[in-house]
């Protein structure tokens, strides 16, 4: 429950730079709707800064996107918080370039924060027992009158239903459902590569074998490494390329080796040897 | 249960290959999900669909090959374009990787020369897809 000093007096013991931006953004919220995302991206930034640091000291130094890209593929950043905090920072981005926040958008990054400040009091303080209370949403300094409630509304249901939008576009691109359990789907994944990675190398592939497969994307990797871009020196990314491609020979060997030794042990078993 | 269609093979053979790096931070990314619809042609809607629990739960690799072998030849190209693709993502390569790679072009029953137009085509798009390395979508 929210206490006479907002919604965010919780997070002060945790961080209180983070719970000082926070009470900002709630206190511009109906007065100065722009203000209140400023805070709220500043809010973001700090609290992924503070993460990048305990976990991923290089990142610090990177802009709030690569940060919040490096926290989330490691795995510190779970999808429903990396998705709230990556609101905050595109209505804060927009709204530093000029475009006008209306007032029920911050109220909504508000809730999002607020809801992202619990999970980052866990964060900071493992094993605390976080009471953030329910949200509760920032009285008007004055009644809005009709015309001003239905406005609002309107804006409400545009920005949900543009988060719905997002929302399916995004199921769309990722590679797993989300109903999905990514770890249960890796596991078993991998389990079903591993045999028949064995099963390949006792029958072999009928058409594009194993070793001219790992020839022609040691050559792919090599042209990638030397592209520009990537500032690949030839040497060394041909070095690069023959070092991956002997490990795959390496692998595929071990392979074979692996399959004789059972056969060898099957004959035997049989007496043929 | 019915044949896995298009879209639930593209994203069985896809994350198959991403989760066969050793960087399954792949796994995460929406290079997937643009293929689909940039390359393959599919919609959203199929998009989503095909990683539905009634789709894609208790689908093999095996089904997956199954699959992939009946496809119409193009589409099994440009299926193996996009896995590989995924493979350069991350600009290495793993035993599991060579082998997948491998047995989905024998399921397609490529010759070496198509194996190889499918490759250079997927390092030519994986170049584009992530030309700094690690950067994100801006500030």
């Amino acid at each position: 429950m929210s206490d006479d000093r907002g919604n965010f007096s919780f997070l002060e013991q945790y961080d209180e730079r983070v719970a000082h931006l926070a009470q900002q953004a709630e206190h511009y919220v109906h007065s100065d709707p722009d203000s209140c995302m400023f805070k709220l991206r500043l809010m973001v930034e700090t609290m992924a800064r503070t993460l990048a640091t305990l976990q991923l000291p290089h990142l610090v130094s990177s802009d709030l996107g690569s940060m919040l890209g490096g926290l989330q593929r490691s795995g510190v950043l779970p999808r429903r918080q990396a998705d709230g905090m990556h609101a905050i920072r595109r209505d804060g981005n927009a709204a530093v370039h000029g475009s006008p926040t209306p007032v029920p958008t911050a109220m909504r990054r508000l809730h999002d924060a607020h809801r992202l400040s619990a999970w980052f009091a866990k964060m900071v303080k493992r094993g605390a027992k976080i009471q953030p209370g329910d949200f509760v949403p920032p009285d008007p300094p004055a009644p809005l009158n009709a015309v001003a409630q239905a406005i609002n509304a309107k804006v409400d249901e545009l920005e949900q239903s543009i988060e719905e939008r997002r929302h399916l576009t995004r199921e769309a691109l990722l590679m797993f459902g989300p109903s999905e359990n990514v770890d249960d789907v890796v596991r078993r994944t991998r389990e079903e590569l591993d045999a028949l990675d064995k099963v390949a190398a006792a029958a072999g592939e009928p058409e594009i074998d194993a070793d001219f497969v790992a020839l022609v994307m040691a050559m792919d990797l090599e042209q990638l490494e030397e592209h520009a871009d990537h500032g690949g020196e030839s040497r060394r990314a041909r070095r690069a390329a023959e070092h991956r491609l002997d490990a795959i020979k390496e692998h595929l060997d071990r392979r074979e080796q692996e399959f004789l030794v059972e056969r060898t042990w099957l004959m035997e078993q049989r007496g043929e040897v | 249960m019915p044949d896995p269609g298009f879209a639930t093979l593209w994203f069985l053979a896809a994350r198959t290959m991403a989760i066969a790096g050793s960087d399954v931070h792949v796994l995460q990314e929406a290079t997937g999900g643009l293929y689909a619809q940039a390359i393959l042609g599919l919609s959203e809607e199929e998009c989503r669909e095909a990683k539905s629990p009634s789709s894609i739960d208790n689908r093999t690799l095996i089904d997956c090959l199954a699959g992939v072998r009946a496809l119409p030849r193009e589409d099994a190209e440009k299926l193996l374009t996009g896995i590989m693709m995924v493979c350069y993502a991350d600009r290495a390569m793993t035993p599991l990787e060579v082998r997948w790679a491998s047995m989905v072009a024998s399921a397609i029953e490529l010759s070496g020369d198509d194996f190889q137009r499918c490759c250079v085509n997927a390092r030519v798009i994986a170049g584009m897809l992530r030309p700094k390395g690690d950067g994100e979508d801006g500030a």
